[in-house]
């Protein structure tokens, strides 16, 4: 139970179903960019649920966690935004089905 | 929380959102009377005297002109665009101070809107999602000039963010919270004492200018306007739009003008302070909201100044100076604010 | 109306729009779905007691990350997805099959493990007052924040490798 009086079960639950979502569109879509969005979403879930623990147990080293996380997936938006451009260029798709070969 | 606690804090947000909503026509007409006498020439001088009905008939011709949706856009977010462009502007003076504390019957009233603990972070947030209207305008209008313009206006707008922000930090960090009521009140005291308690601008000049220069560019505005120039891409981002969408727009101009006026205020110009003066009473609560509105008037006026006399920037020119000038320099303003902190100065 | 309600709610909220980015065959409207969704996860976390974090996650995630996702999908004009004629039928059954088992074992994990037995640490005398995170940033985590940096920095090099046209400066 955090201080606000929120039960963790319902954060948790909250978390449960954005993960599932998300792997569900990483598993199901064919654009590469909404695969990663959906990876995006996923890590996003992982932050809920560290917030929810963090609350319920009164510390502060979630928060920094989460701070943390949240900085790594910019970092890895950008480069990896990159390589979908630099993809593009090549290919001219963005679809994963087709980018089946090794080198070109 | 009683109908009167309720009551009282819908007014502190209203009021300040109330009072933009009826000086938007006003400063529509300083601008263009203003515009007039830097360039030589009267400016609108036949509806009313001096001109001072033509807000009026322009809010009735945008009433009356044709509203209309082009085809093969995304009606949903077409129409959304505007509507998120003002709603944010709007926002964002919500944590701004516009007067001192009033204590009155046994209540004490912060004006704010919320005085939250993360103060200035919310208004960067806001900022933020901004940009959002715009892209979205760029993108729905089905235009290349339009996604040009879109997509150039945000790209500028996150580049100066950051020299915005660090420059920010700076004042955060001389007043050792986000707060932006914590911020006003440390720049309430003596000019002359040390530890430095005086307005911003001081120790931090640097800091100012370049905050200042970047509120320019986050709200598009001369000489940073090359997303909405005439000349260069019809009208950017907003080419599409007709009648009250594209006033809708007009309107968030000007309230990110007042915001980023009120903000540079608020940071750097001791908001509603003023040196040796200590606000007592509902006289003085006034005179601080006073105080505090020749100021942002007097920054509108710099503003709108600025327009009608320098040339605008080629993008490559604006995106040179965020990124290699601006940034630079805001982040020596860190480290000298930081220097002068740990010299006890600050 | 109190904190628990505000919470459900927004959770509902990002959890409807989550679903509704994963729908949508268009991705820039996937896009503006998610930008919603995360709005809804900093309310959430507003209520969690963090509000430092939820100003961040609208700042970096839904104010900038999004915003280069926005730029990538408007800058490559990518196309709204078609539907497959001859569809992916083994793909899509073993992929639903995956996703029904791995909630039901999460579920089971958070049954059962959901109350934790550690004892929660000492009150936050306030939970609104940003000094003690920052204290425990600055002082206990120092290297992680020193080494984030560095990250960001190779990442900055990395993306501008990556996406410059070959032999441009």
């Amino acid at each position: 139970m955090t201080p606000n009086g929120i039960p963790i079960g319902d954060v948790l639950l909250a978390s449960a179903a954005l993960f599932t979502i998300g792997l569900a569109g990483a598993l199901l879509r064919r654009n590469a960019i909404s695969i990663f969005l959906s990876i995006e979403l996923m890590m996003n879930a992982a932050n809920l649920a560290i917030l929810g623990y963090a609350s319920a147990l009164h510390s502060l080293e979630g928060q920094i966690v989460v701070f943390f996380v949240i900085a790594i997936a910019a970092a890895e938006a950008a480069v990896g935004l990159a390589i979908f451009v630099a993809l593009f260029r090549h290919t001219e798709t963005i679809d994963v089905n087709k980018i089946n070969l090794l080198k070109w | 929380m009683s109908a009167a606690d309720l009551g009282i804090a819908a007014l502190r947000v209203l009021a300040p959102v109330l009072v933009m909503l009826i000086v938007l026509p006003m400063l529509q007409w300083v601008e263009r009377r203003g515009a007039g006498l830097i360039q030589d020439r009267p400016g609108p001088n036949r509806v009313g005297p001096f001109g001072l009905l033509q807000p009026l008939a322009d809010v009735v011709k945008f009433f009356m002109k044709e509203d209309l949706i082009p085809s093969n856009t995304d009606r949903f977010l077409y129409v959304l665009a505007p509507g998120l462009a003002t709603f944010a502007a709007l926002s964002t003076f919500a944590v701004i101070p516009y007067g001192a504390t009033l204590t009155a019957g046994g209540r004490s009233i912060p004006l704010i809107g919320a005085d939250i603990s993360i103060g200035i972070l919310y208004l960067f947030a806001i900022t933020s999602l901004s940009v959002y209207g715009i892209v979205l305008a760029g993108w729905s209008s089905n235009n290349k000039f339009s996604l040009i313009g879109g997509i150039r206006s945000s790209a500028q707008i996150i580049s100066y963010e950051l020299a915005m922000t660090t420059a920010a930090a700076g004042v955060i960090l001389s007043a050792g919270s986000f707060q932006l009521t914590e911020v006003v009140v440390q720049q309430g005291g003596s000019w002359f004492a040390l530890p430095y308690r005086g307005w911003n601008v001081v120790p931090q000049f640097v800091g100012f200018v370049v905050f200042f220069v970047s509120a320019f560019a986050e709200t598009n505005r001369v000489p940073f306007d090359l997303p909405e120039a005439e000349a260069e891409l019809v009208a950017g981002y907003h080419t599409e739009y007709s009648a009250m969408k594209f006033a809708m727009f007009y309107m968030a101009e000007y309230i990110n003008v007042i915001v980023a006026s009120a903000l540079t205020v608020t940071l750097y110009l001791g908001g509603w302070t003023l040196p040796g003066f200590s606000p007592s009473g509902i006289v003085g609560v006034l005179v601080s909201i006073l105080v505090f509105a020749v100021k942002v008037s007097v920054l509108v006026w710099i503003f709108m100044w600025v327009r009608w006399t320098l040339p605008r920037f080629r993008y490559d020119q604006l995106m040179r100076l965020g990124w290699k000038t601006l940034l630079p320099l805001a982040l020596l303003n860190l480290f000298w604010v930081a220097a002068l902190a740990l010299w006890k100065v600050l | 109306m109190t904190a628990r309600f505000a919470f459900d709610a927004a959770m509902a909220l990002a959890i409807l729009f989550a679903g509704v980015m994963v729908v949508h065959r268009h991705p820039v409207k996937s896009v503006l779905a998610l930008v919603v969704s995360f709005f809804a996860l900093a309310v959430g976390y507003v209520l969690l007691s963090a509000p430092l974090i939820a100003a961040i996650q609208v700042i970096v995630y839904a104010g900038a990350i999004l915003v280069l996702f926005l730029f990538v999908l408007m800058l490559l004009n990518v196309p709204a997805e078609v539907r497959q004629t001859p569809g992916r039928p083994i793909h899509h059954t073993l992929s639903a099959g995956a996703i029904v088992a791995f909630a039901a074992a999460l579920l089971a994990v958070f049954r059962s493990y959901g109350a934790s037995s550690a004892p929660p640490g000492p009150l936050p005398a306030n939970p609104a007052d940003l000094a003690p995170l920052a204290k425990l940033l600055f002082s206990d985590h120092i290297l992680s924040f020193e080494a984030l940096s560095i990250l960001l920095l190779a990442a900055l090099v990395g993306a501008f490798a990556l996406a410059r046209r070959e032999g441009s400066p």
